[in-house]
């Protein structure tokens, strides 16, 4: 589906600027007979550059040396987290004054609620307090007196040390409870050990968690990074064909929209294999570690942020191969690629905003709309859950038509400007200037 | 065919006609800015034309030809950090080859252009003149029947014009078309059967270099033993001295025939030297291009 999209504006692009040719001239001659080209090539020249740019990328040295930085830092996000929760929770419970069926009924607690147990016989009140101080003993039971914690629960605290600490603290009240109302210690004995009435679910429980906003966080990041990665590569790519003169060469047989065409698919798909693998890494590995990454609605956002990363490199990745052919000197980097990437950071920064508030903004969802700013705030938007399929499908059409609008003006301005050397070349330059023929 | 190109209020080709004839090694001539490069260009299709077209066979040239066509551009141009033997396959099979034969294509050339030990070296690390061979190699690669070269043996050592120049003549030989842009005529002398000179995007001269160099007025080199300033040759009606020097004149005749000037050098003494003399090109050019 993602290539598609890409395929489909190419497509269109192709077939835009080959009527815009013929309106321009109506006399022109009926398409010559093409030179046999080679079989085993079905993607014609656009394929051949695109290949070379899929080549070139994968054995550069900064896609190999970003490409691990990033897979550890995605190993990372997933896998630490996971370490502070890592092995079944545990409990070293002191016991004053205690017997046989106290410290059975301590293990019979901590096994319900899911924690393993470590009994330790203290020999006084005073002893205990003193562990319990020093941090050997997370707590301490004194049947006939209290429960002694260093540190009081949280009300919200939901680990199973507490519940712990609250079941043992009611059952040994009622065991108090129940021998001053008379009852034998058999009798006690019964009643403490009556099962709990089953409890049926129709469906099973659902794991713990992330919220979908903080999954939507990281796809945010995620589309910002890889975007201003490709897409300064793809201005580099263009400004360095132009700065080695080989463009001269490559336009003497192939045309100049079937280079630009080629550079951005190329590019492209080293951006989707990278961003694919580290999504598939991502999954493996959350899955492999227990990760609440992998669950609930983040599949969903993950896929939204997939999607917006494609729509994302293909409306800016024009622009910016166009901006490429303006220049020639690496200096000139810098300056070419800020008035781009403003849009690109205003749309970032919104949708991060947006995001860490926890609710969505008018203005996220305006957003989410506008084709330069929604590959950030329509995966926030799903994030929060307030898009629709139907407000998530306008807004791809919506990116889809401003892509070709843009590629059309980008090819334009390419075709005129990249082989126009020396000083960097102004819009204002290109308005008549001249242009390849093809 | 009458092709013009206007930046501006500059014209750049002025309805400029010539044509290349298949086997021959034609040199592309004329002072900067006179359109050589331009013409290229527009050959190739990489500037409009504000009117004319470029012919091929006797038919407007198609983008489809262009295929056929090898270019050298003024400005080199290669991938500087792509492996060379990568670089010509690349090329070739934007040509239309396959990859085999993209391939062994380049092997050949890689081989014929001595570079063959580099192929799997970046271009950057080239030198400047193996760097040039690379260039025409990368023009080569796809077996092309027309090969345009802007200034292909500016920069070269002795070796490299050598080799560059053989393998010019070879295209030619083999029925090419091959016209080469240079400012070194000498060169252009040793190499071209044929030379187009351009000036000011205008056709100033076109033809075989024997007729362009022999044609006009007769020249003569005479020598007269014990004669050191040629003061024999003043007097002569209707004859120019044009160079003296090591007691050696150099005489251009204009109505006075030869057999007059040959008895004149006698009545001064001992002939020791007494040549017909043909023009260099760059007289021819000079002329042409009235500097």
């Amino acid at each position: 589906m993602r290539h598609l999209w890409i395929l489909v504006a190419i497509v269109v692009v192709v077939l835009t600027g080959r009527l815009a040719r013929r309106r321009r001239r109506p006399n022109a001659p009926a398409p010559s007979p093409r030179v046999p080209r080679d079989r085993r090539n079905p993607f014609g020249d656009t394929g051949l550059v695109a290949a070379r740019e899929i080549r070139e990328r994968l054995r550069g040295r900064v896609f190999r040396v970003v490409t691990v930085v990033l897979f550890l830092a995605v190993g990372a996000i997933i896998v630490v987290p996971t370490l502070r929760t890592s092995g079944p929770p545990r409990a070293t419970v002191g016991v004053v004054d205690g017997s046989r069926a106290l410290d059975d009924g301590l293990r019979a607690v901590a096994h319900r609620v899911g924690l393993t147990l470590h009994l330790v016989t203290e020999p006084g009140l005073d002893a205990a307090r003193s562990a319990l101080r020093a941090g050997t003993l997370d707590a301490v039971v004194d049947p006939a007196r209290a429960i002694l914690l260093d540190q009081a629960l949280a009300a919200n605290d939901t680990s199973a040390r507490a519940a712990f600490v609250h079941e043992v603290s009611l059952s040994l009240g009622a065991r108090g409870a129940f021998a001053r109302a008379g009852l034998t210690p058999a009798q006690v004995s019964i009643v403490l050990g009556a099962k709990p009435l089953a409890v049926v679910s129709l469906h099973p429980a659902k794991r713990p968690q992330t919220t979908p906003e903080t999954t939507a966080l990281l796809g945010v990041i995620f589309n910002f990074i890889i975007l201003t990665q490709y897409l300064t590569w793809t201005l580099m790519g263009v400004m360095e064909e132009k700065a080695s003169r080989v463009v001269e060469v490559l336009l003497a047989t192939v045309r100049p929209l079937q280079l630009l065409a080629g550079k951005v698919l190329g590019i492209g798909t080293v951006a989707l294999a990278q961003a694919a693998a580290l999504v598939v890494f991502a999954l493996i590995l959350g899955r492999a570690v227990g990760s609440s990454f992998v669950h609930g609605a983040a599949p969903l956002v993950g896929t939204a942020t997939l999607v917006w990363l494609v729509l994302g490199y293909a409306f800016y990745s024009w622009v910016y191969a166009a901006a490429g052919s303006l220049g020639e000197r690496q200096d000139q980097v810098q300056s070419l690629a800020l008035p781009l990437s403003l849009p690109l950071i205003f749309g970032y920064i919104t949708s991060l905003v947006g995001v860490g508030s926890g609710s969505p903004s008018t203005l996220l969802k305006v957003f989410a709309y506008l084709p330069p700013t929604a590959p950030f705030a329509m995966p926030a938007l799903v994030g929060f859950g307030q898009a629709t399929w139907w407000q998530f499908g306008l807004s791809v059409a919506v990116s889809i038509a401003a892509t070709v609008g843009v590629a059309v003006v980008a090819a334009r301005i390419y075709r005129r400007a990249v082989l126009r050397t020396g000083a960097r070349v102004r819009l204002s330059q290109l308005r008549r200037a001249p242009s390849p023929t093809r | 065919m009458g092709l013009t190109r206007r930046f501006g209020e500059l014209t750049a080709l002025d309805e400029l006609n010539f044509s290349v004839p298949s086997g021959q090694v034609v040199g592309f001539l004329g002072p900067n800015g006179a359109g050589k490069t331009t013409t290229m260009r527009a050959v190739f299709g990489l500037t409009d034309l504000d009117a004319g077209t470029v012919r091929w066979n006797g038919r407007a040239l198609r983008a489809e030809d262009r295929r056929r066509f090898g270019y050298m551009p003024e400005e080199r141009g290669l991938y500087p950090s792509m492996p060379i033997a990568e670089e010509l396959i690349y090329l070739g099979r934007l040509h239309g080859m396959s990859a085999r034969d993209a391939a062994s294509a380049s092997a050949r050339w890689l081989e014929r252009i001595e570079v063959a030990d580099r192929a799997a070296d970046k271009v950057e690390s080239l030198s400047h003149g193996n760097q040039q061979r690379v260039q025409l190699a990368a023009a080569l690669v796809h077996d092309p029947e027309v090969l345009l070269l802007d200034e292909p043996l500016a920069g070269l050592d002795p070796t490299g014009i050598d080799v560059i120049g053989q393998v010019l003549v070879e295209q030619a030989r083999s029925g090419r078309c091959v016209l080469f842009s240079s400012h070194q005529l000498d060169q252009v002398e040793d190499l071209c059967e044929s030379v187009t000179i351009i000036n000011r995007g205008r056709l100033v001269a076109s033809g075989t270099v024997e007729d362009l160099t022999t044609a006009g007025t007769q020249r003569l080199a005479v020598r007269v033993e014990g004669d050191r300033d040629g003061s024999w040759a003043a007097g002569l009606d209707g004859v120019t001295v044009s160079q003296i020097a090591g007691g050696e004149v150099r005489l251009v005749l204009g109505s006075t025939p030869s057999d007059a000037v040959l008895d004149a050098a006698r009545a001064a003494g001992r002939v020791t030297k007494f040549d017909f003399e043909r023009r260099r090109l760059s007289e021819v050019f000079r002329e042409a291009v009235g500097a």
